[in-house]
């Protein structure tokens, strides 16, 4: 057969329509980011180790807490997003027993303050579900995932809307079902639409996970300002912390950036 | 009727057939009978009508009363449907490529998920495909480093994948540039000459004179003539398609 000698890029004769080699390659991606994370936070403490006082004799709880934050994060926004796909497909649903409590949800959690809803998921819920015992990082994590999930919900209803009806219905006339079509026509074209808001929502989750500190979840502002209290210095002990948040929050953004462009394998018209 | 290729038994069965947008009432029952092997072009203005109806043929319009079959299946919503889709390929004005997957992946997709092939009897079949509509060199690249006129040829062949019985073609030059019409008209006579079963909206006269079996000649919603090419082009019976004519003639 015939090659293009364009698009170096682009995958040759592989197995299924995109799919496969793309989510294996995400795996590999995610791989690699794990292990960027581990350097980062390696060269993190090295770097603290050797600030001035007070920064550097307490350089172990400034990058534990970048740790717990990053975690936090991570975890939260993976269940967000799961809560959001399921959500913003539910959004969509014709079916109405399914359409109205996402809506209910998405209503609740875009509705009330992040904060209440992080005291609510450690105080309140104990209280009603007396066997469900949520130490202060599950909660936190429930509650924000549950909050970025509504979010995302938005941003993937508004991706598939975005795709053309031409797209749907060119899938549906061929025979395929309309989960064949979700699934191989529909999503994948969304997900490229979808990934700057979702990267959007993920900075600012990374940012909102500092409410956590509220209910005594040692992360990276609770031991900011645990430093801050306990030596009267603010201006350094504040400013490291901001500097931690910003660096994290970057790196976020250009992993993300890195997956967008290998995402964007194929093309969108 | 004058038909070349058509046996008696009929393809597809319109009867009755109305679709209302709210106040507007795009289809005002309309009866048809295509034969298998024949080729039938639907004109008419726009707004009459002639793609909602082609469009019902595979349910991608849900129509409010009448009803229409296809190889005796009744069009609806539920499980015969998809049977239905299946052998009915359909041709857009705007082509439809899906823009994430290569040519060949296009072409494939519907026959591995669907018809369930294994992936080197579909890539074999899209090859063959490729090759009768002019693209083989093409087959890796994406639809938007194709020209128009190719793109429309690769969603024909896409749809042929499926090994349809009826292809329903909605205005498929009606997007293309002037020099890119021949090449999408010249694999649609193709088709018609190996004998499948065409419906076709268009507002090419000359394809419509040359290979049609049968002119449907819609207006506001309603079937105003049927007949052969020539008695449609040489002496249309009713006023509404003469004006159509000497207006579309005129360019």
């Amino acid at each position: 057969m015939t090659t293009t000698p364009t698009k170096a890029a682009v995958p040759k004769a592989q197995a299924a329509p995109g799919a496969h080699i793309e989510l294996g390659r995400i795996f590999l991606f995610l791989g690699a980011c794990a292990i960027g994370f581990w350097v980062f936070f390696e060269i993190l403490a090295v770097v603290l180790k050797y600030m001035p006082e007070p920064i550097g004799s307490r350089a172990d709880l400034f990058s534990s807490g970048a740790k717990q934050t990053l975690v936090l994060t991570l975890t939260a926004g993976v269940f967000g997003l799961i809560a959001g796909v399921l959500a913003g497909l539910g959004k969509l649903s014709k079916k109405p027993w399914i359409r109205i409590p996402t809506d209910f949800y998405v209503w609740i959690m875009r509705g009330t303050p992040l904060l209440v809803q992080i005291l609510f998921m450690y105080y309140a819920v104990p209280a009603l579900l007396p066997w469900l015992r949520l130490n202060e990082f599950s909660a936190a994590c429930l509650a924000l995932a549950l909050n970025v999930g509504a979010y995302n919900a938005e941003v993937i209803r508004a991706g598939v809307q975005a795709v053309p009806r031409g797209q749907r219905e060119a899938a549906e006339s061929l025979g395929l079902s309309s989960g064949q079509t979700m699934r191989w026509v529909v999503l994948p074209q969304a997900i490229r639409i979808v990934i700057p808001p979702l990267v959007n929502n993920i900075v600012a989750l990374l940012k909102d996970s500092s409410l956590a500190s509220t209910i005594g979840l040692l992360e990276l502002s609770l031991a900011g300002n645990r430093i801050s209290s306990e030596t009267f210095m603010p201006v350094p002990v504040l400013t490291t912390v901001a500097a931690v948040y910003l660096l994290l929050t970057s790196a976020l953004s250009i992993i993300t950036h890195f997956l967008e462009k290998r995402l964007a394998v194929g093309r969108r018209n | 009727m004058t038909t070349k290729n058509a046996s008696s038994e009929p393809m597809i069965v319109a009867k009755d057939v109305c679709k209302s947008y709210g106040d507007f009432q795009a289809l005002k029952g309309v009866s048809l009978e295509v034969a298998k092997g024949e080729v039938v072009v639907i004109l008419g203005p726009s707004g009459s009508g002639k793609s909602t109806f082609i469009r019902s043929v595979n349910f991608l319009e849900q129509f409010q009363s009448g009803e229409i079959r296809v190889e005796n299946i009744k069009v609806e919503s539920g499980e015969a449907l998809r049977q239905i889709r299946q052998e009915v390929g359909m041709v857009f004005q705007s082509f439809n490529l899906f823009p994430h997957l290569t040519v060949i992946q296009n072409i494939t997709l519907a026959p591995r998920k669907v018809a369930k092939l294994p992936e080197e009897e579909a890539k074999q079949l899209a090859r063959e495909l490729l090759h009768r509509v002019g693209l083989s060199a093409h087959s890796e690249k994406f639809p938007d480093e194709l020209s128009g006129g190719q793109q429309q040829r690769v969603a024909i062949a896409r749809a042929l994948a499926m090994k349809p019985k009826v292809m329903l073609f909605d205005e498929p030059t009606s997007a293309l540039d002037p020099e890119m019409i021949s090449e999408v008209l010249a694999v649609m006579k193709e088709l018609a000459k190996s004998g499948m079963t065409m419906l076709v909206v268009t507002h090419e006269m000359g394809f419509a004179r040359e290979v049609a079996d049968r002119i449907i000649f819609f207006d506001e919603g309603k079937i105003v003539e049927a007949t052969t090419p020539q008695k449609f082009f040489e002496n249309p019976s009713h006023e509404r398609s003469k004006l159509f004519l000497s207006q579309i003639l005129k360019r």
